[in-house]
């Protein structure tokens, strides 16, 4: 590790008098894959969306890679790659035209080769000429992931990147995930899954209510709360991340 | 879908992370290229674009309209009525409703997340919008030149380019108004043509008494009126007289107002 791709402190955003993210802070190290667990609406995707420059935080900084991407989003934005939840682009571009189009925006010039290659690379390159509507859930996600790496960007961000997939698809794109962190980048991704948390993550941060609970990896956490009688009151038997998960932000279902 | 067995494409190649921003004109020309080919790719604003126009042309030019005395106005009125149908067609029937439904499926969105400036990434739709308006009024000249002889001289043909330019602006920022206001591309779909037909039958009458002087006068300074003004203005340069000056300062009045209200309580998302 040698020094940190995001670093963000005391975050908070809201939406009108309701405050999604309280107070979050955490940092990501280089070639590091952070977690972020948590049940619906316990301010993930917010806190992806601030520092991705969606929302506009009411207060708190966001490095990524020292730059402030608050002072300097036009930078911040060529720093990161984004996978969001549920993804579309314009529906008459060809697949290969989506991929010259983000290319182009983060000034990466792709010759049609290039694409192709690249296209290729994730096991699209027939498709070069379809409709990303055309496309089955796998295959878009890993267009998604295509796009969202194809100015080589040192921090990727993914919003529950695997949701909706297959067990093939989803192991696929771990083995992808896994590829971006051996190529040096950083991942900051959010699930609801605690397979892909343990499987994928090197450290992984429970949020609840807009604040984050704990941090460790994920069998830190385990050992960190094993003992926790919330914990212990819904382990069925040997305590596994799930329980500290259920432990730590209840039973109730969310909206 | 493809089996777990099958290599895996792990990326090997080194991160080389891009330490500046994307130059501006690097974003214009990815954006402007998509936009084009969508634009170009879109049925539905291709036949807006250039059938709607056309089938007016014939219709107020045809035998049986002059038959039964319905005389609107000069040729040239009825030149400028036809282009700004087409031109009403593009930004109502058109651009808004493309704004509403990438909206909802997210593709602003996805786009806002990369190093474009949001204003860039309207500014080329826009601009797209305007160069369809233009190829529009291209085909419409020409038709009525080769179909109904009315004919312009080379200054003509400029200032009326130059003219529909302006227009689109006011016809845009109505949709971009539309967009801002309404943010569910079903229900924009229902008022865009609940607003449509207004905008541009209202102005057909801005030089007729038909439905007496008072109607007359509205007809004449609403939008659609007011575009057509300036166009037939534009295209008899001889004709330009105080009341095109106005028209080009009430349009522009309206480009304004329309445009603010789009930008102020314009969303980027569905939510």
């Amino acid at each position: 590790m040698t020094g940190l791709a995001l670093l963000v402190k005391d975050l908070r955003v809201s939406y009108g008098p309701k405050r999604a993210v309280d107070g979050v802070s955490l940092d990501i190290n280089e070639g590091e894959i952070f977690g972020l667990l948590g049940p619906n609406g316990a301010g993930k995707t917010s806190t992806l969306s601030a520092i991705e420059g969606l929302l506009k935080p009411t207060s708190g900084s966001i490095l990524i890679r020292q730059v402030d991407a608050r002072a300097h989003p036009g930078l911040a934005k060529a720093l990161i790659g984004v996978q969001l939840q549920s993804t579309s682009f314009q529906s008459e571009l060809k697949i290969s035209e989506i991929v010259k189009l983000y290319a182009g925006l983060y000034g990466v010039p792709l010759t049609k080769q290039a694409i192709f290659d690249r296209l290729t690379e994730i096991h699209l390159g027939d498709e070069a000429s379809r409709r990303f509507s055309q496309l089955s859930g796998g295959q878009q996600k890993r267009l998604s992931l295509l796009i969202a790496t194809v100015h080589d960007p040192p921090l990727v961000l993914l919003d529950e990147p695997t949701s909706g997939l297959d067990p093939q698809a989803r192991r696929q794109l771990w083995d992808r995930i896994e590829g971006i962190r051996k190529s040096g980048r950083s991942i900051l991704l959010t699930t609801h899954s605690m397979e892909e948390a343990q499987s994928v993550c090197d450290r992984v941060a429970i949020m609840d209510n807009g604040k984050i609970l704990t941090v460790d990896t994920p069998a830190g956490l385990i050992e960190k709360h094993k003992n926790d009688p919330n914990v212990l009151a819904v382990a069925r038997g040997q305590v596994t991340l799930e329980d500290v998960f259920i432990g730590l932000t209840g039973r109730e279902l969310r909206e | 879908m493809s089996s777990v067995s099958e290599p895996s494409a792990v990326t090997t190649q080194p991160a080389s992370p891009p330490l500046r921003a994307p130059a501006l004109s690097e974003i214009f020309r990815a954006l402007l290229e998509a936009d084009f080919t969508v634009q170009l790719r879109n049925n539905r604003a291709l036949l807006l674009s250039f059938a709607l126009p056309l089938v007016l042309l014939y219709a107020l030019f045809a035998s049986f309209a002059v038959k039964r005395g319905i005389i609107l106005g000069a040729p040239q009125f009825k030149v400028a009525a036809a282009l700004t149908l087409g031109m009403a067609s593009i930004a109502i029937l058109g651009y808004s409703m493309t704004v509403a439904r990438d909206r909802e499926k997210g593709v602003f969105q996805r786009l806002r997340v990369t190093p474009a400036p949001t204003w860039a990434i309207m500014t080329s739709r826009l601009l797209v919008q305007v160069a369809a308006n233009l190829a529009m009024a291209l085909v419409l000249l020409v038709a009525a030149n080769l179909f109904v002889g009315v004919s312009l001289t080379a200054e003509a043909y400029l200032l009326t380019f130059i003219c529909v330019i302006f227009s689109s602006a006011l016809f845009l920022s109505v949709g971009q108004a539309l967009a801002g206001l309404v943010k569910s591309a079903d229900t924009l779909s229902a008022v865009g043509r609940i607003a449509y037909l207004p905008l541009f039958t209202l102005g057909l009458f801005g030089q007729s008494t038909v439905f007496g002087t008072t109607f007359e006068l509205i007809s004449r300074w609403s939008p659609g009126g007011t575009v057509e003004t300036l166009l037939s203005g534009a295209m008899n340069p001889s004709s330009w007289n105080s009341d095109t000056w106005l028209a080009l300062a009430v349009s522009t009045a309206y480009s304004v107002v329309f445009a603010g209200i789009g930008i102020r309580w314009f969303q980027w998302g569905a939510r």
